[in-house]
């Protein structure tokens, strides 16, 4: 599974749970949840929507604290409900709907971890990016404003400014949703060769089961809120994978797993909510 | 390739279009006191008006008029960025300072600048600094409330994804927030621009030596027409160029803007 070494990023998530008290309505949002990534290891978590995925990559991200539990990193807490280690660029987040900077140029992005972490001057993490961006074939956009490139470009520019900053972990949060089905397989195959090159530990959370399989090696079923691990399932398609994996009859039958175990849970939710409504 | 932008700029569609509206205005304006149109009487007409423009434009006189103006808007208005845009960020960032700040704003706020004036005369040494005082405040409320709200406003996943590249507070005001409320503040800029011309106007008018708001009203006073007309023209096209001046800056400083 590995072909390069890593550098650890091994997640031990360990009984977390999270209550959201704002204003005294206490909402559960995630519910005595344990699971664990190993080294270098994609893990993908999918799950109805609502059902606190993104609770979950938040608190290993330091975004907010947990009310119970902890969160390990290479067996150093984290995260518990005392204290929550501050985001730093060892657990890099891509957003949902992207972050790029849209003051800076696409070079001035990806340069931008490199510069404030004090690692590199500005002409040496300049001359890094430009060599990331020349590998990952975005040479051309370098000096573009992120508003000037398309959606596909953006979201690669954000996996590439992660990833120069040799993170452990890194932490996406539904990174190609709302992309039509063509740009959304280009941007798939993207990371993958990308992380073929450097092997990360990865927590991806998505909505697309064919995604799910298609990237993870582990992909995990959460309940319906609060969020519980219902399953986990292996999958164990060789890397590097092209988008050929799926149409092999092996991804059909883990499909189908996947399918049952997450139309349940959003059976249930969908259920939930109607008896919200009445 | 500055060149032919700059060509294609002179002779675009847009500019002819903008010289149409000015050419029809005139037009309709000589035609309505050709013809006799009732209210045009006593206005000069465009030929009038041209004959005394020509002249004035050669005297020093109009121009110290110009220079008068342009000091005042340029002081008043450069004071109101200065204090504006940190207080502002400072009011967005501060959720204390803000409670405690935000009422006294929100009762100042709402007195036009005008109204200022009589305290102004009254509390400043000399009608001038009480007219650039007046300027100040037109144009600073628009500029706080344009920054707080841009600063407010940035969306929290620019801070975060600032966060977990590895930023210190620093790098996230100075790299993330400074550059994400630009915008507004140019924003702010242009709108502030526009009610500093026409706070200065009628600062001049009231309390004025001199300025372009002193010539208009003079020439009233002295029944000189045609140079009623002539300072009310030297404003608009000095407010134009003013805000040209601010909306050209505006571009080169926040070059991004103009793609999204």
């Amino acid at each position: 599974m590995t072909q390069s070494p890593t550098r650890g990023g091994g997640i031990s998530i360990r009984n977390v749970t999270k209550i959201y008290d704002p204003d005294g309505a206490k909402v559960l949002a995630v519910d005595n949840c344990s699971l664990e990534i190993a080294d270098g290891e994609f893990c993908v978590i999918v799950g109805p929507s609502g059902c606190g995925k993104t609770t979950l990559l938040n608190a290993v991200a330091g975004f907010h604290s947990i009310t119970s539990g902890t969160i390990d990193l290479d067996g150093r807490a984290i995260c518990t409900s005392q204290h929550t280690q501050e985001p730093s660029a060892e657990r890099i987040v891509v957003f949902q709907n992207g972050a790029l900077f849209p003051w800076y140029t696409v070079l001035e992005n990806i340069t931008y971890g490199p510069e404030v972490q004090g690692r590199m001057n500005r002409r040496e993490a300049a001359a890094k990016a430009r060599e990331l961006l020349a590998e990952l074939g975005l040479a051309q956009i370098a000096e573009r404003y992120p508003g000037e490139i398309s959606s596909g470009m953006r979201r690669r520019v954000e996996i590439a400014r992660a990833l120069i900053n040799d993170p452990k972990v890194l932490l996406l949060d539904e990174p190609f949703r709302a992309m039509d089905a063509l740009t959304k397989g280009v941007v798939q195959e993207f990371l993958l060769r990308a992380l073929d090159k450097v092997r990360k530990t990865v927590l991806f959370i998505t909505h697309d089961l064919e995604e799910a399989l298609f990237l993870g090696d582990k992909v995990i079923v959460m309940s319906t809120r609060p969020a519980r691990v219902k399953q986990t399932i292996a999958v164990d398609f060789a890397r590097p994978r092209t988008y050929r994996v799926r149409s092999s009859n092996r991804y059909l039958e883990l499909k189908q797993q996947v399918f049952d175990a997450v139309h349940e849970e959003a059976r249930k939710a969908f259920d939930a909510g109607e008896r919200e409504m009445a | 390739m500055n060149v032919t932008k700059l060509q294609k700029a002179l002779f675009s569609k847009t500019l002819l279009r903008g010289c149409l509206s000015v050419g029809a205005l005139i037009l309709a304006w000589e035609l309505g006191r050709r013809l006799k149109v009732p209210g045009f009487a006593a206005v000069p007409a465009p030929t009038e008006v041209w004959n005394v423009l020509a002249a004035s434009i050669a005297e020093p006189k109009f121009w110290e008029h110009w220079r008068a103006s342009f000091t005042r808007v340029l002081s008043g208005f450069v004071a109101a960025q200065l204090i504006g845009v940190p207080l502002g960020l400072i009011m967005a960032m501060g959720r204390a300072f803000y409670l405690t700040t935000f009422p006294l704003l929100e009762i100042m706020r709402p007195i036009p600048p005008l109204a200022w004036v009589p305290a102004s005369i009254i509390f400043w040494p000399t009608t001038e600094s009480s007219i650039a005082f007046v300027i100040f405040l037109g144009a600073f409320f628009t500029v706080v409330i344009n920054v707080i709200g841009s600063a407010r406003n940035i969306d929290v996943r620019y801070v975060r994804a600032a966060q977990s590249l590895g930023s210190r507070p620093s790098d996230i005001f100075f790299r993330i927030i400074l550059p994400a409320v630009l915008p507004g503040v140019f924003i702010g800029m242009a709108v502030g621009m526009g009610i500093t011309w026409e706070v200065v106007v009628a600062a001049e008018m009231i309390a004025g030596k001199s300025g372009l708001g002193y010539l208009t009203w003079s020439s009233y006073v002295g029944g000189n027409y045609p140079q009623i007309i002539i300072g009310m023209i030297s404003i608009g096209v000095a407010g134009y160029v003013s805000s040209s001046l601010i909306r050209l800056l505006g571009r080169y400083v926040t070059p991004w803007q103009r793609t999204s």
